[in-house]
């Protein structure tokens, strides 16, 4: 009857993680967020697969805090020695570190060695697939596209205002600067901005003086129309304007991207 | 050669009746140092004619500004007279007026940082109210100006980390029971430690009074080169967590020389309770780590005035983000470690149950310590080079295990105990809960392609208030409850003290429980506008949030009631173990009424042997 307790424990304890294992593959199979890019399922697979595993240690916590609530709990608050009076037990401590070593290990190597590997091979892949290739100049506060292969400097819409638009399927590589452009005399004027897609699931800061590049896919037909997540954001704070430094995104068939480049440089001959 | 170490230090030749009372004399005196700093400035400063106060003239009148108040609070009698040969006039008046002043008594100096860390809880409170309050609208509708709703994020974060959380645990219970809880009359660095506490509330003043300057827009975390190019008020914001860090360091310097050398007879290292390894710990990691701050702040304040090149394009951007990280990391192991040592204090006393595996307690709280330097480029997974995120993710993914020893000392505890359900048993439970949703969520941010989804968002938001607020607030508020008796002689009310925690529980779980999905649906951090598909969460998140900051000014209310007019409680209302209950509460001025000596462990409820006796005939026991 030692174990009878631990019993008890074991068997709430399964039954609580089973419905929360299947109460969040609902949710999954809905998906924790929309995710349109080679990098972004990476992150999106890596997040579900963490939290199935995570989920039983959450539930073991609370399930143990509520058996503490009410089966661990004195009649009155006199006090008085517990019963029970414990120092050590070798198994339970060889358990509790073996597995938190096993979990922490294996959580290094699947998702985050692995993923990091498929992520750099990826990388490699489509630098050599001779990528789109958008420049990004974040200034405050602004997103600047420019797509040098196609010879238009500064990609706008019928309002006038930045956007960036991408064919669906075509590997994409970003050069990201920190640059004003229009005040090039002024060595105070650039701060840290981060680029971030969140459909896309990358964020990579852009920092004064250096130039940073990332790859990707985009694999679905998308725009903010389609979920608010299609959209540019600065996500490092970069002065009063960070929240308004965010910029439109359209994923496009390849033939609309075709119309839309020819727009862009009929725009700028009449802008010229 | 202890007894004489524990003397009292100095004689009141001619003791001195102020004539002001200090604060005020210190405010007084600050005045008349800014004034003169600034005056100074001016008169050397080769383009004067535009602003009576510039950057740099606003840097010399704060440094004269600090010492016109440190000396005014008590540091000219107590510090500079006994320094150029003179006894010290400095006169301890013996009611309440000896809070507000200069001190030397470590549970005076306690109480007041108490007392001002609950004021900048207070203050830096209301303005995460306001910042919530803007942000149930996806437009600017509350501020004027974003850089005014950076500036109170930023104020908000610094007080918090700098004033509350550094200092709450640290200095304020630390400063109070430490000495008590190793049998000690008194501190090694008294007057030091007194200074100390007057540097909180004049770098609390400064943060506050930095929008005077012009709204600083980085957050917390001061990031170049937006610092450089921000108006004045970042320069209180340097200054500011400048004098706060060095009282933190003060107190650290303090309590770790007297762990190590005013212990009680008896009192060895395997003795030690688990709080004093908590303190011992974070102070060693203070040592190292806020002088590394201070040093990167003294650097950027250079680089800012004078103008040094040393963050922005021209020098190396990432050298600040990776020197502020260095300190920023070890930082939340500061505010966490006294948390998770104290619950292991706590549960045995209120099981009265043998505390589980305390060896691997201890070994835990030290390997944190050790590897909470390891791990800080996980802030810059969005910046670092890809070849660097490997190792930092294996030491963030490692820091888990130690940190899970002190679940593992408090589970066992637990288990098949009978637990008297207190409000501190209660907030702790409470604690262990949200803390492992803080740790759990931590793991996801080691991953790197999870973390380029989550960084900057309301999910890292979220996590870390999971883990200083879910952690470390609901101990200290739990540690408040337990030592009430002992503080005061009086005793809370439970049902009152049970309704709040269950308050604060579920106003804090609404909150920030609901930032995680804020998060995951593209809510960056810094904004005072945000697009419009967000704001039906935001709104909820806020109405939560105002529920958890009523909670907490309950907690205020009931714990300052029971201080002054709670049933009076009986002398060891836990019948806890430790050396602090062995003596009257409040505890008389030397502490205790003889000197101890500690015979066995505090752990430790299988037998009715006292821990401690008291040495009566000190022939006795040589």
């Amino acid at each position: 009857m030692a174990l009878a307790e631990a019993t008890v424990f074991a068997v709430i304890w399964a039954i609580v993680t089973a419905i929360a294992e299947i109460v969040f593959r609902r949710i999954k199979d809905h998906s924790m967020y929309y995710t349109i890019s080679s990098q972004g399922h990476i992150a999106l697979s890596a997040f579900n697969f963490l939290s199935s595993w995570l989920i039983p240690i959450f539930t073991f916590m609370a399930v143990m805090v509520i058996f503490a609530l009410v089966r661990f709990r004195a009649p009155d608050n006199t006090p008085r020695p517990s019963p029970v009076q414990t120092l050590r037990n070798k198994w339970y401590i060889l358990l509790w570190v073996g597995v938190s070593f096993a979990l922490n290990i294996m959580f290094w190597l699947h998702p985050t060695a692995v993923d990091l590997e498929t992520m750099f091979a990826n990388w490699k892949q489509q630098q050599n697939q001779h990528p789109l290739i958008v420049n990004v100049t974040a200034r405050q506060w602004e997103w600047i596209f420019s797509y040098p292969q196609y010879g238009i400097t500064q990609a706008v819409n019928a309002q006038g205002l930045d956007e960036l638009e991408l064919p669906v399927g075509r590997p994409v590589e970003f050069f990201l600067r920190s640059k004003d452009p229009f005040h090039s005399y002024d060595i105070y004027a650039d701060v840290i901005h981060s680029f971030w897609i969140p459909a896309f699931g990358i964020k990579e800061d852009v920092i004064p003086g250096e130039t940073r590049t990332e790859f990707l896919v985009p694999d679905h037909v998308a725009n903010y129309e389609t979920s608010p997540l299609v959209r540019v954001q600065c996500a490092e704070v970069c002065g009063p304007g960070h929240p308004y430094m965010e910029a439109p995104l359209s994923i496009v068939t390849a033939k609309q991207f075709s119309q839309w480049i020819a727009h862009q440089k009929s725009l700028q001959a009449q802008g010229a | 050669m202890r007894d004489m170490a524990q003397a009292e230090p100095r004689n009141h030749l001619e003791p001195k009746v102020l004539r002001m009372a200090p604060v005020l004399r210190g405010f007084f005196w600050a005045a008349v140092g800014f004034a003169t700093g600034n005056l100074l400035t001016l008169a050397v400063d080769p383009f004067r004619g535009h602003p009576w106060v510039t950057e740099p003239s606003a840097v010399v009148g704060w440094v004269g500004a600090l010492m016109g108040w440190l000396l005014g609070v008590g540091g000219y009698e107590e510090i500079i007279l006994p320094l150029f040969g003179f006894p010290s006039t400095w006169v301890e008046p013996q009611d309440w007026r000896r809070y507000f002043g200069l001190s030397t008594n470590h549970k005076v100096i306690g109480i007041q940082y108490l007392f001002s860390s609950s004021a900048i809880f207070l203050i830096a409170g209301l303005d995460a109210m306001a910042i919530r309050y803007e942000l149930m609208q996806p437009s600017m509708h509350f501020f004027t100006y974003s850089g005014q709703y950076l500036t109170a994020v930023g104020v908000h974060g610094s007080l918090m980390m700098f004033g509350v959380g550094t200092v709450a645990m640290i200095s304020g219970l630390g400063n109070y029971f430490v000495p008590l809880m190793i049998g000690a009359k008194r501190t090694v660095f008294s007057r030091l430690s007194g200074l100390g506490h007057w540097l909180l509330p004049a770098g609390a003043l400064t943060l506050i009074a930095s929008p005077l300057l012009g709204y600083w827009d980085t957050g917390w975390r001061g990031y170049e080169p937006l610092a450089m190019q921000d108006p004045g008020g970042m320069v209180f914001y340097y200054l500011g967590i400048f004098a706060m860090t060095l009282s933190t360091i003060f107190t650290s310097l303090n309590l770790a020389t007297t762990i190590i050398f005013y212990r009680a007879r008896g009192m060895t290292w395997a003795r030690i309770p688990l709080f004093v390894w908590g303190i011992l710990t974070v102070s060693l990691l203070n040592l190292i780590w806020q002088p590394e701050i201070e040093m990167t702040f003294v650097m950027a304040l250079l680089s800012k005035l004078v103008p040094w090149n040393f963050f922005d394009a021209i020098g190396s951007v990432e050298t600040y983000l990776s020197m502020f990280w260095l300190f920023g990391h070890p930082e939340v192991y500061i505010i966490v470690l006294p948390a998770l040592a104290l619950w292991n204090e706590m549960i045995p006393v209120m099981a009265q149950k043998n505390l589980f595996a305390r060896d691997w307690a201890v070994i835990g709280l030290i390997f944190v310590m050790m590897l909470s330097g390891l791990v800080w480029a996980h802030h810059m997974f969005t910046n670092m080079r890809n070849s660097e995120m490997f190792p930092f993710a294996f030491f963030t993914e490692m820091i888990s295990i130690p940190t899970g020893f002190s679940f593992m000392a408090a589970i066992g505890t637990l288990w098949k105990a009978k637990l008297r359900l207190t409000t501190p048993s209660l907030l702790i439970l409470m604690s262990l809960f949200n803390f492992m949703i803080g740790g759990l969520t931590g793991v996801y941010l080691a991953d790197p392609p999870v973390n380029l989804q989550v960084h900057d968002t309301f999910f890292v938001v979220a996590h870390f208030h999971y883990t200083i607020i879910g952690g470390m607030i609901f101990t200290w508020i739990a540690a408040m409850y337990y030592w009430l008796p002992k503080l005061s002689g009086r005793m809370y009310n439970e049902t009152w003290g049970k309704i709040l925690a269950v308050w604060i529980f579920i106003g804090f779980n609404g909150t920030f429980g609901q930032m995680f999905l804020l998060g995951l649906q593209g809510m960056n951090r810094w904004v005072p506008a945000y697009p419009p598909y967000l704001k039906s969460m935001n709104y909820e998140v806020s109405l939560f949030a105002f529920f958890l900051g009523v909670g907490f000014i309950g907690h205020a209310i009931h714990i300052i009631w029971a201080w002054r007019k709670g049933p009076l409680s009986s002398e060891n209302p836990w019948h806890a173990r430790t050396l602090e209950w062995m003596t009257s509460s409040p505890p008389p001025e030397e502490n205790f009424a003889a000197e101890l000596e500690v015979v066995r462990g505090f752990y430790r409820y299988d037998h009715d042997n006292p821990s401690a006796y008291f040495v009566k005939d000190k022939s006795e026991s040589t």
